[in-house]
């Protein structure tokens, strides 16, 4: 079974030194691939 | 299939299991059993969350879908990146360190056992439907192409994914899902580059994606909100973000992945990785199917892409009725293969006229054959076949098995069972586990021993992928499967969502309302999919807003009375 206890500290990341500065990288990331896909879209269409 | 076919399809099994079994040595506790004594490293867990999600209706369905409907489907990932986020700043950390092995373990610390139950059961009903689709779909797909028999497909597939879960555990399964993820990459970058190279010598891969962007298949994103359209940018966004809350936060399949890290920040990482490689990948697989779309602008595509189908009506006495239409199909098409060709020489001529008569000729034509398509489906229904067919599901490895060359068609093949198998087994596992966990050893049996525990684990694994083969039939009448997995999900997704948006965000909310709530979810959804024609992703919306708003209701009416009264 497992430890009954256990301390868990939540690490930061290895790159971009906050998780709150990854997240936002997660949610630009996004928006630049809608942008991406809308470009694809209109491009071809 | 050719020999050096079956010889890349059996080396690609046969490696999968013997890998899989050389993994899963040393699971001899229920711990490293169920989450494999938590030592997993993020790339494992990132590719073993893909390959789980990624099953072969992914490859069989998407393409087919692609082809028919275009790139929009894309959309439905959309919220996933989002979705992510909020699981590692919320659920990750919670779950860590609750110390469970199921997410709904959590749920008896936060509110009470019978919470904990019904997230269980509606767990179990909804995985339970999906286990069956899973293996359905290969098997049915195959024994139309190949004729093989789809039980014994079913079987085979079976034997061998309970064969290396039963053994190994999570540790099997996680390792083999990362091994099954690199073959599926490598297969679908193989059969995209052989389709590029099939194409007609004058059409360059910018020509083709002109042809399939003037057909409407490269329609990556629609901002027109619509709510009975399934797939635009705002149903994917809230929709799809809502769907990927529920399913990556709520469903043990996926959770169980994350929960075996090492850390909380491994957990994470994995997480984030899946955030920003899905949208790409389904991407890939999308196009995938737009080009064969073009393929099949330059060479002939059966009417019916079901063999068995289409070889019927054009026998006995239903021939009469599929000449006129294979007449007219074959009349639409050499019409839309000649201003194919006409756009592309217009295009590099320079000539914006003629390219504008030859695109208003392709885009006419384009409507006749998909006319004469929809009559030959119609014709199909109206003479024995399955009610409102469509062979969506099959115009992909159609494809594969009249055109690739030879070893392609195994890798794909493989790409396909690796995809069937990766996802089952994942799935399997975590019915076991929450029937072990959430419902044997909390309700029938506590306090046993780890090697009692160890040994329900596996019956409970070999059960439910007995389960899942036997009911793999279930898929039949479905149409699209990857839509038909998706929908099946919808229908339970939103109350766990909204169950444990009540743990994580409403301290005040008592373990009755949160039981109250889930069950109203759970109504709302059904009343929303059998009474009206909203589109499946916003069923978690709804079942979610719907469990925290009678939660929070209950919970007001009804508070929770302090221990001393009691």
């Amino acid at each position: 079974m497992l430890p009954e206890t256990r301390d868990l500290p939540d690490e930061p990341p290895p790159f971009l030194g906050t998780w709150r500065h990854v997240y936002a990288a997660v949610v630009v990331y996004l928006a630049l691939v809608i942008a991406a896909c809308y470009a694809f879209t209109r491009l071809f269409a | 299939m050719r020999l050096l076919d079956w010889v890349v399809l059996v080396g690609s099994l046969a490696s999968i299991i013997a890998y899989g079994l050389y993994r899963g040595r040393g699971s001899n506790t229920v711990d490293r059993y169920l989450l494999g004594g938590k030592s997993m490293p993020w790339y494992a867990m990132a590719l073993s969350i893909m390959a789980t999600q990624a099953s072969a209706i992914t490859f069989i369905s998407t393409t087919g879908q692609s082809y028919v409907d275009g790139m929009r489907f894309v959309q439905f990932y959309f919220g996933l990146p989002l979705a992510m986020v909020v699981l590692c700043a919320t659920a990750v950390p919670i779950f860590h360190r609750a110390k469970v092995y199921t997410a709904y373990e959590y749920l008896e610390h936060r509110f009470d056992a019978k919470t904990r139950a019904l997230a269980s059961l509606i767990f179990l009903m909804q995985r339970g439907l999906s286990v069956g689709l899973t293996f359905y779909a290969p098997a049915i797909v195959l024994s139309v192409i190949f004729g093989w028999p789809d039980r014994l497909t079913t079987l085979i597939i079976g034997v061998t994914v309970v064969l290396y879960t039963v053994t190994g555990g999570i540790r099997t399964v996680t390792w083999t899902d990362v091994q099954q993820m690199l073959i599926i990459l490598f297969g679908l970058l193989v059969a995209l580059i052989t389709i590029i190279h099939m194409l007609p010598r004058q059409v360059s891969l910018l020509d083709a994606m002109r042809l399939a962007g003037s057909a409407g298949k490269l329609n990556a994103v629609n901002f027109h909100f619509d709510w009975n359209d399934r797939y635009n940018l705002w149903s994917g966004l809230i929709g799809g973000m809502f769907l990927a809350l529920s399913y990556f936060g709520c469903d043990q399949s996926q959770v169980q992945r994350y929960l075996t890290g090492k850390s909380i920040a491994q957990s994470k990482l994995s997480l984030l990785f899946t955030a920003v490689a899905k949208i790409p990948m389904q991407f890939f697989i999308l196009f995938i199917g737009a080009m064969v779309f073009v393929f099949y602008i330059f060479e002939p595509p059966p009417l019916v892409f079901q063999r068995i189908e289409y070889d019927r009506i054009q026998s006995g006495d239903v021939r009469a009725r599929y000449e006129p239409i294979a007449a007219r199909y074959q009349d639409a098409f050499a019409r839309r293969k000649q201003a194919a060709l006409d756009i592309i020489t217009a295009h590099h001529s320079g000539d914006p006229n003629g390219e504008a008569d030859a695109l208003g000729r392709y885009r006419q034509a384009l409507k006749e054959v998909d006319a004469a398509r929809n009559q030959g489906a119609s014709l199909v229904a109206a003479t024995g076949g399955e009610k409102g067919f469509r062979d969506t599901n099959y115009i992909f490895l159609s494809f594969v098995t009249r055109y690739l060359p030879s070893g392609i068609v195994g890798l794909v093949i493989a790409v396909i069972l690796a995809a069937t198998m990766s996802s089952s087994s994942g799935e399997i596992n975590s019915l076991a586990t929450v029937s072990v966990v959430d419902i044997y050893k909390r309700h029938f049996r506590k306090g046993a021993s780890d090697h009692h525990y160890l040994t329900a684990s596996r019956v409970a694994t070999a059960f439910w992928g007995a389960y899942a083969v036997a009911f793999a039939g279930f898929g039949k009448n479905l149409g699209s499967l990857i839509e038909a997995v998706n929908i099946v999900g919808s229908l339970f997704y939103g109350s766990l969502l909204g169950v444990f948006t009540l743990a994580f965000f409403f301290k005040r909310v008592t373990g009755t309302g949160a039981f109250c709530g889930m069950l109203a979810g759970e109504a709302a959804i059904f009343a929303a999919f059998l009474f009206t024609g909203i589109s499946f992703l916003w069923y978690n919306v709804i079942g979610c807003v719907v469990v925290i708003a009678t939660g929070a209701a209950v919970s007001f009416f009804r508070p929770q009375l302090p221990p001393q009264q009691i």
